[in-house]
Order: C-alpha cells, then sequence, then structure tokens
C-alpha cells in the first residue's frame, strides 16, 4: 500500500546546493512544478522487521537472522541497544521512469525533481520512524550499509530479510544498487528504558561531516 | 496428467503457502527455503502430503527462488534443488491425482533498463529452471508473483520454447491496481493469452476479497481460465500473523469463483485448513460461465488502449526524409529518438510506429535497443516497422505488452516470414493491399487482398481482430482519382471484412504545397469512410483538429469533453501568450539576457532574428558563448544554483539548435567545437549527473557521445577507437563501482594513450581521481566544460 508524504522543498534546495540560501523566483516556479509532479506520480511503500542484537568479541549480531554488522561505526551507533529495526523504503519505479522522462524533456526540472525525490523519500523514511518510535519507544537515527565502515555488501541481507521485493517491489542490482532509485535501506536500534541519545543529530557518526556539500552553512562545522 | 482437459471440467484448486508452512517446520528468517528439498525433504513432502489431503488438485514445488542468481553461493545449482523439490512433490503426490506443478518465481533484481539484469540472462535462468523441471516430471509450469510483464513473458517464453507442460502465469497486484513495476490487468491478460498461457491470474500481496476487482478486470480481458491464489489477508507488521480465517478465505474466495474464477488457492499466510475450507465451500458450486468478446486492443505494460474510435498512430519516429533523425540513428543517439516519442505522445498520439531503419545501421539491434529503452520512458503500444523479419523479430522479443507488426502483404513470401512471428509473440499485424503484382487499381482488388490476408492469419492461428488492413494512400499529385479509390477501398474493408484499418494520411499530399490542409481534408474524408488508426504526425495541428471535431461528430467524444479540454480556453491562451512574446526587440544584450533568465523560447525567437544579420559562428563566439561564461562564473561563485545553471544552458540549447539550422542550411563548417565520450561505468545505474554534464557540454558547441550507462569498459574503448576521441568522462556513484571504473581507465590508458579521461561522481575526490590514473577531476558540470576547452579547443584552465 502506498504511503502519504510531503516533499520539503527546503530540503530539495539543500540537495541543490543552495547550502541554505533562498530560491529566486524561477527556481521556486520550478520546485513547485517538480514536487507536485512527483506527488502524482510516486507511490511510496515501506517494510521493516524488528530483530533482538547480540555482541560478541567480533561485534554486533543479529541471532534470529545469523546477521552481523560489521564496522566500528555502527557498533558506536547501536552501542547499548538491546533490539533494532531494519526498515527498507523506495517510491517506487514511477518514480525512476518520471526522472528518466523529464531528463529527456528539461534536465532544469529534473535535477530539481531528482532532488525532491531525495527530500521525499526522506519524509518517507522519516514518517516511518516516527510512528514506530511511537509503537517501539525512542529510536537511534537511521544508519544504512555504505555509511561509515558498514559494508554496502549488507545490502543483500537487508533485501532479503525483509523480503523486500515481494512486500515492496524493492531489488538490488550485483553491484548493491537500490533499485527503484530512490530508495533506502537502514538499521534503527530501539534505545533501552532511561537511555538517552541525541536522534535527531543526524549527521553525528557520519564519516563524511567535516566536508559533505550538502550540510548547509550554519551546520556546518 | 492432461491439466488442459481438467481444466475443461471444473474447480481446479491449488495448495495453499509453502514459505509460511516451512517456517513453522523451522526454517530460520533469511535461510534459502529452497534448499529444504536437500536438507529437509521430508518436511517438505509433509507439507505437500496435507495440502494434497485437505483437496488441492495440484501442489506447487518449493523452487521459487531456484535459479541459479539466488542460489548463487549455496553450493548447489538450480537443477540439484528442482530434482530434489519435484522429487519430494511428486512422492506426496503419488496415486492421489493430485498434480505437481514446477513453482518459477521472479529472479529478483529489475531487468534492464530500470535495473541492470539482461534479458537474456533472466531468459537463461528461467530456461535452465524450466529444463530441470520437465526432466525431474513436474507435470505444469507455474511462474508466479511476477510484477514486471516482461519478466513473465520472458519466462513464458522460456517454459514455451524448452517444454511442451501447459504453463499458468500469475503476476501480484498492489491495491491500486497495479504491479509494482506499473503493470495493470488488462495488459496482463492481453499480452499473457496472446503469447500462449494456458491460465492466467494473480497471486499474493492482498487477500481474496481485495484481489477480486484485479481478477474480474482479468476476466474482462481474457478468455483463458483466470487464477487466484491469495494470501490469507494482510500480515500484521509486528507478529507477521494474518488477518483472514479459513472460513473468511473460502467465502471470500468463492465469491471470486462467482465473478468467473476457475482456479483457487492460497499464497502467504494460508495453511491446509485455508485450502480444506475452499474446497469444501466450492463443492455445490459450478465455474462461472463468462459472457461478452474480449475487446480487440493493444497494450504496453502500463497502458491498454481500446480499439474501440480513432486512434492516432504517430509517425515520427521514422528516418524517412529527417535529416536529423538519419543523424541520431548513425550516432546512436537513442534520447533524440525517444523525445520525438514523448513529443508525439505529448500532442495526443496513441499509438507510437517505431520505424528504425536506414543502410548502414544494424537495424535488428537498433530496433531491440529503441523499443526497450522507449518502453522505459513512455507509456504508449508501440507499433514495430519493418520490412525486416529479423528486425521485427528483435523488436516483439523486446517488446513487453502486445504491439501491432506493420506490415505484411498479399506476397505468400512475405506472409510465410512474418506471421509465424506475429502469432508466436501475440502481436497484432497490418496488412498492405498489394502484393507480388503490385497495388490493385481498383478497391474490389484490394479488398481481394485483404481477404487473402486476413486468411492467412487466420489460418497461422492470430485473431480476427488483430488483423488491420492498410488499403493505401497514394499521391494525388499523380492522380487525383487515387483518393477515392482508397476511401472506397477503405469502406468496403470495413463493410465485407469489419477490420481496423489503418493508412498513411500524409502520403497523399506529396509534392504538393501546403500539404497540412490537404493532409486534413483527407483526414476527414477517410475517417468518414471508416478509417481507424490513422499513422500521421501529430504535431501537425489541423490534422488533429480533423480528429478531435471528427470524435465529436461521430459521438466517440461524450458531451465534447475532450474537444472542450483541448481547444476551449486554455488552448486559447496559450495561443495569446506566444503572440505577446513576438514584440520585444532582438539584439544580443537580449540574447543574453534571455540565457541568463533561462527563458528558452525568447532565447530561440531572439537567435533567429539575429541570425538573418549575424553570421552563426559570430554569434556563437560574440555572444552565446560569453553569456554562458558568464552564467557560469556566477555558478563558481555560488550566485546561481544548478538550476538555474541547467535553464540558461537550455535558453542556450535553443539558440544553437537555431544556430545549427542555419548552418546546415547554407552548407558552412559545423560549428563542433569537438567530439568527447561519456559514460556511466559498468555496474552503475545512477546516471543523472552525467547526463547534467552532457547538456552543459553541448551548450558550449561540444558534440557528446553518450554511451548510457552501465556501460562495459569494452564499450568505452571501442567508441574512443571508432570515432578518434580524444576526451572521455566517465561517472560513477557508488563506491562498489570505482573499481569498474578504474578498469576502464587502465583500459581507455591502454588502448588509447593519446586520449584524456575526466572523472566525477559523488564519492570522488581530486586525490582519489589521480590514484585511480584520470588525468582530470570534474567536480561538477562546469568543469567538465574547462577540461573540454583545454584538452579540445587548446584554451587555458578554469576562466
Amino acid at each position: 500500500m502506498s504511503e502519504p508524504f510531503s516533499v520539503d522543498c527546503r530540503e530539495a534546495l539543500r540537495y541543490l546546493g543552495f547550502r541554505g540560501k533562498e530560491a529566486d523566483e524561477a527556481t521556486a516556479a520550478l520546485l513547485k512544478q517538480a514536487a507536485d509532479r512527483l506527488v502524482k506520480m510516486a507511490q511510496p511503500r515501506t517494510i521493516w522487521k524488528q530483530f533482538s542484537l547480540a555482541e560478541d568479541e567480533e561485534g554486533l549480531y543479529l541471532p534470529q537472522a545469523g546477521l552481523r554488522l560489521a564496522g566500528r561505526a555502527v557498533q558506536r551507533h547501536l552501542c547499548g541497544c538491546r533490539q533494532c529495526i531494519l526498515m527498507a523504503a523506495t517510491l517506487g519505479l514511477e518514480t525512476d521512469r518520471l526522472l528518466q522522462r523529464t531528463q529527456l524533456q528539461n534536465m532544469a526540472l529534473a535535477a530539481t525533481m531528482d532532488a525532491c525525490a531525495s527530500a521525499a523519500i526522506e519524509d518517507v523514511c522519516n514518517r516511518l520512524c516516527r510512528k514506530l518510535i511511537e509503537s517501539s519507544g525512542p529510536l537511534t537515527a537511521r544508519f544504512s550499509p555504505g555509511y561509515g565502515d558498514l559494508p554496502l555488501t549488507l545490502q543483500r541481507d537487508f533485501i532479503r530479510l525483509l523480503d523486500a521485493p515481494r512486500k515492496i517491489g524493492l531489488t538490488l542490482t550485483e553491484s548493491c544498487m537500490l533499485t527503484p532509485q530512490k530508495s533506502v535501506t537502514a538499521v534503527m536500534g530501539i534505545l533501552p528504558e532511561g537511555m538517552e541519545k541525541s536522534v535527531l543529530d543526524r549527521c553525528g557518526s557520519c564519516d563524511m561531516r567535516k566536508h559533505c556539500p550538502y550540510r548547509s552553512e550554519q551546520e556546518g562545522d | 496428467m492432461d491439466i488442459r482437459e481438467k481444466l475443461k471440467k471444473g474447480f481446479f484448486i491449488l495448495d495453499g503457502a509453502m514459505g509460511t508452512m516451512l517456517q513453522q517446520a523451522g526454517l530460520r528468517p533469511g535461510e534459502r527455503p529452497e534448499l529444504m528439498a536437500l536438507t529437509h525433504p521430508e518436511a517438505v513432502e509433509r507439507i505437500h502430503r496435507a495440502y494434497i489431503a485437505a483437496g488441492a488438485d495440484a501442489v506447487y514445488t518449493n523452487t521459487f527462488g531456484a535459479n541459479a542468481h539466488k542460489l548463487a553461493g549455496s553450493g548447489y545449482t538450480a537443477a540439484n534443488v528442482i530434482a530434489a523439490a519435484v522429487g519430494c512433490a511428486k512422492r506426496a503426490a503419488k496415486g492421489s491425482g493430485c498434480a505437481v506443478a514446477l513453482d518459477i518465481g521472479p529472479v529478483g533484481e529489475l531487468l534492464e533498463p530500470a535495473g541492470s539484469l539482461s534479458a537474456e540472462t533472466a531468459y537463461a535462468l528461467f530456461s535452465e529452471q524450466v529444463k530441470a523441471g520437465e526432466a525431474a516430471g513436474a507435470d505444469f509450469i507455474a511462474i508466479e508473483t511476477m510484477s514486471d510483464l516482461y519478466e513473465a513473458k520472458l519466462a513464458l517464453l522460456a517454459a514455451r520454447e524448452h517444454s511442451r507442460l501447459p504453463v499458468f502465469v500469475t503476476m501480484t497486484f498492489e491495491e491500486n491496481g497495479r504491479t509494482f513495476t506499473g503493470c495493470c490487468p488488462s495488459a496482463m491478460a492481453l499480452t499473457l493469452e496472446a503469447l500462449g498461457a494456458d491460465a492466467i491470474g494473480v497471486n499474493c500481496s492482498l487477500g481474496p476479497k481485495k484481489l477480486r476487482p484485479i481478477a474480474e478486470e482479468i476476466c474482462r480481458w481474457s478468455c483463458l481460465p483466470v487464477i487466484v491464489k491469495a494470501n490469507a489477508g494482510l500480515p500484521d507488521p509486528q507478529t507477521g500473523e494474518y488477518d483472514v480465517t479459513p472460513a473468511q478465505f473460502a467465502e471470500e474466495a468463492a465469491a471470486c469463483a462467482a465473478a468467473g474464477v476457475q482456479i483457487l488457492g492460497g499464497c502467504c499466510g494460508t495453511s491446509p485448513d485455508y485450502i480444506r475450507a475452499l474446497r469444501e465451500r466450492l463443492a455445490g458450486m459450478q465455474p462461472q460461465k463468462r459472457e461478452g468478446e474480449v475487446p480487440a486492443a493493444l497494450c504496453s505494460a502500463e497502458r491498454t488502449v481500446a480499439l474501440n474510435g480513432v486512434r492516432v498512430i504517430g509517425e515520427r519516429i521514422n528516418p524517412t526524409g529527417k535529416k536529423r533523425f538519419k543523424q541520431a540513428l548513425q550516432q546512436g543517439d537513442i534520447d533524440y529518438i525517444l523525445s520525438q516519442g514523448l513529443s508525439q505522445l505529448e500532442a495526443g498520439a496513441d499509438l507510437l510506429d517505431v520505424n528504425v531503419g536506414l543502410p548502414g545501421i544494424d537495424e535488428p539491434a537498433m530496433m531491440e535497443r529503441v523499443v526497450r529503452r522507449l518502453q522505459a520512458v513512455c507509456d504508449a503500444p508501440l507499433q514495430l516497422d519493418s520490412s525486416n523479419p529479423a528486425a521485427l523479430e528483435r523488436g516483439l522479443r523486446a517488446y513487453s505488452g502486445k504491439p501491432v507488426v506493420n506490415s505484411v502483404n498479399g506476397d505468400p513470401k512475405t506472409l510465410r516470414a512474418v506471421l509465424p512471428l506475429v502469432k508466436k509473440y501475440g502481436a497484432a499485424v497490418v496488412g498492405l493491399t498489394l502484393d507480388e503484382a503490385g497495388i490493385p487499381p481498383t478497391p474490389e482488388g484490394r479488398l481481394a487482398i485483404a481477404r487473402r490476408i486476413l486468411d492467412a492469419a487466420l489460418n497461422e492461428g492470430i485473431r480476427r481482430e488483430d488483423v488491420y488492413i492498410d488499403c493505401l494512400t497514394l499521391t494525388v499529385s499523380v492522380d487525383a482519382a487515387e483518393a477515392g479509390r482508397t476511401l472506397d477501398a477503405v469502406r468496403l474493408v470495413r463493410q465485407e471484412l469489419g477490420l481496423q484499418t489503418v493508412l498513411g494520411v500524409s502520403n497523399v499530399s506529396f509534392g504538393l504545397p501546403a500539404r497540412e490542409q490537404l493532409n486534413a481534408a483527407f483526414l476527414t474524408l477517410a475517417l468518414g469512410a471508416g478509417l481507424t488508426l490513422p499513422i500521421m504526425n501529430p504535431n501537425a495541428s489541423q490534422m488533429m483538429g480533423a480528429v478531435a471535431a471528427y470524435r465529436v461528430l461521430s459521438g466517440q467524444d461524450p458531451g465534447a469533453a475532450r474537444y472542450i479540454a483541448g481547444y476551449g480556453q486554455a488552448g486559447a491562451e496559450k495561443a495569446g501568450a506566444s503572440a505577446a512574446a513576438q514584440t520585444a526587440g532582438a539584439s544580443r544584450e537580449a540574447l543574453e539576457s534571455a540565457i541568463q533568465n533561462g527563458l528558452e523560447e525568447e532565447s530561440r525567437r531572439i537567435a533567429s532574428l539575429l541570425l538573418q544579420e549575424e553570421e552563426p559562428v559570430k554569434l556563437v563566439e560574440g555572444c552565446l558563448i560569453p553569456a554562458l561564461d558568464r552564467v557560469g562564473e556566477r555558478f563558481e561563485k555560488g550566485q546561481i544554483f544548478l538550476p538555474q545553471l541547467l535553464q540558461s544552458a537550455q535558453a542556450a540549447q535553443a539558440a544553437f539548435d537555431r544556430v545549427r539550422d542555419r548552418i546546415a542550411a547554407s552548407g558552412m563548417a559545423s560549428a563542433d567545437r569537438g567530439t568527447l565520450v561519456v559514460a556511466t561505468v559498468r555496474g552503475d545505474i545512477h546516471d543523472i549527473g552525467k547526463n547534467i554534464v552532457r547538456v552543459i557540454l553541448e551548450n558550449y558547441g561540444f558534440r557528446v557521445i553518450d554511451l548510457g550507462r552501465d556501460v562495459p569498459p569494452e564499450r568505452v574503448a571501442e567508441a574512443v577507437e571508432e570515432h578518434h576521441i580524444r576526451l572521455v568522462g566517465l561517472s560513477a556513484l557508488m563506491t562498489t563501482t570505482l573499481p569498474s571504473m578504474e578498469e576502464t581507465i587502465r583500459i581507455l590508458h591502454e588502448r588509447a594513450p593519446g586520449c584524456r579521461i575526466f572523472v566525477g561522481g559523488a564519492v570522488l575526490t581530486e586525490d582519489y581521481a589521480q590514484k585511480m590514473g584520470a588525468d582530470y577531476y570534474a567536480k561538477d558540470a562546469k568543469r567538465s566544460v574547462d577540461i573540454a576547452r583545454e584538452v579540445l579547443c587548446g584554451e587555458g584552465a578554469a576562466l
């Protein structure tokens, strides 16, 4: 079933490199056109599953699934959590087609729409997380395969464990790219009671935060 | 066991979930269920037995994901697993009369061009499964849970080409009535029936209640037995429990049966209890006889076009008489061809003719490529237009949906060569009323050929509704009576045979001035005579106007709703706006300002005016390039951003188009400033960055050979050698595809040592680019222009 979503235009501008600056009139019009078309076409879908989380000398793993979460970054990120949620979200193939089609006709619109789609998939993930927080309690921020030293090849396990091709039409290419393209997979820790963690700092555990081109000037270090 | 005979007798009950039962038998999440046939054969056999005891007429083998792709790394081959799984099912079914279906699920990756799985690979995987299943003794083949109609087609082709077993095909639809890839039920039904499936339907995703409307739609669009293999409702995301009980399931499934469904079973969340309840509930019922004819129609996976009124076939994807199109074919510029398709759809075409035949072009390969790429961006059904049977076959094999072949004629040789292809690939066909003796001069002569073509098609097993007749438009400048003869022939074919009629309308005016006027008048007469499928230029407003008017006058546009939408206030405003824009003055300053502000129309118009006075090259060097430089400078300084840069680029492109036209018309030397190749490397399908770079480079007058995405290193090297390229741009988005970028660079340095390489992409840095052996790192599109100017024009680096 398709999920509701909206396009945060400020977020889209950030992806377009505006770094906190306002859009001029022409860009604002382009943004609106792009967002309207996207909202009409996209069919966002999400799926998630809860797993228990354990740790041994080699690091973190999901015992039910027989899956290891390799790397120090994710270990730091999920530190203290006994349960985690694997999630996947996609804007659907309709969005890929719309972006391809628009690129053939109007590249300025297409580039803007691509940014809107990135903002939209973030929004879809945020909505899911808010829902999960309501039902499962506070969560860590999302952490995805390919962030820091968590191997991108873990996508294969995430997709398989979530039965994502069948449940939401999300698949992987041989080189571990998500298809449809505007898609996200992630793991979140369920924070044990009494444990505080700044879940709002989404850049906190990202290795790229020092030279990320997308962070606004205020956000920048 | 003869499944086809059994289907004539009554309901046919399938089994329920395998995965759910295996989990109960101890399968852990993430484990490959298919391996249970080898590791725990007794558990698998027990599940089959339980379904047979519950009353199933057929059980599906535990082979849903038993393809070489999904089994990679397991140590087993598809043949191993399938032999074991079919063995389990056959042992369980022995003596019971229950049939064994070889279950084939999707490969699990998206096909090209949306993903990177090639059709050839998918077909080979399915073929391997089919051969193993038939060898192991399966009674029929059940292709299920398909989301992509084209993948279902490949699996069905593999089944038909490697076995004689009956084939059931079910796809998985969402509540919005579409699959994840956008396929609609009518398109699925039309396509799979025409390709020779024995039964079709839906499985998984929803419970029987919510699948019923989809099943009903399939019943309307097909004569085949229809299958519903539904889930036990929806799962609770927390517990995984499904919400429909066996009794409810049976009740809802019985409602599907009453709506015409004949083959029923269960999918995720169901168990033998559900199948038992279903069997008992259907005990007193008989399959519903389905009434009504299936309408004549064509489809892509996403859109069905019923032929119950005038349908416009766009003619613009055709090199005949089009210099720019020929050039695009020769240079492999598929994007240009696609944009021709999109603009025709926007202008109101219902179907698109695709003709890519040109001397010196590998037509079969080009047909396949264009069909695939077109279908990825536009949803109109296609008319595959070629006189080359090999090109037709490649196009038919690549096509997702039900297309029409243009054309055969009364010559027995073409009928023999083409009709079997039309039948095999489930297409419709256009028959031209001519034969080896030429075009008959009388309408009766043309009718006689139409009859012969129809008979030959019927003999081949092609449906009558799928034969369309083209009575041939001849040029009135040669003989004015030709128009009347064509119209009479159309009338006769409609009256005598009742078939769809096709005409290439604009031939009528060849050699005369103000052609569109004549074309529109002839079109109106032809529509009145019974023409249903005009092949024409949908961008010709008078002709589209004639079609719109005819639809109103013949009752095909109830309440003139479409007419008003197209020609009411909105249409009038558009015309007014362009008239107002005509008044502003034309100067270099005005052109520069239009470019800076990203005003495409304005830029095109001013450039046209300036070109009446100025030399094209002077306008480029003196105005366009400096204007772009200023835009680029502002971009670098962070005063403007990507959308504005691209809007300016598009405005400049509009002016450049005028310059090119002018140069082509006057035979002057080309304004191209050099040619380069760009590609997104193998394994990578994120290509918007590369496409942006291409647009900006073209703007500066560079010719860009765009090899697309997921491009193997060898292809880049071949293109470089073939076109004597001095500069290549490569893009990659992900860390996982950097090795293939590195390999491409290595091969290029080996095979074309003089060629410079620049690279770009989100995960790259200057250092990394150097380490890989690239000559330049382009952090953005503007930088790639500086690099191109330095390498190809000998200009200084960054401005």
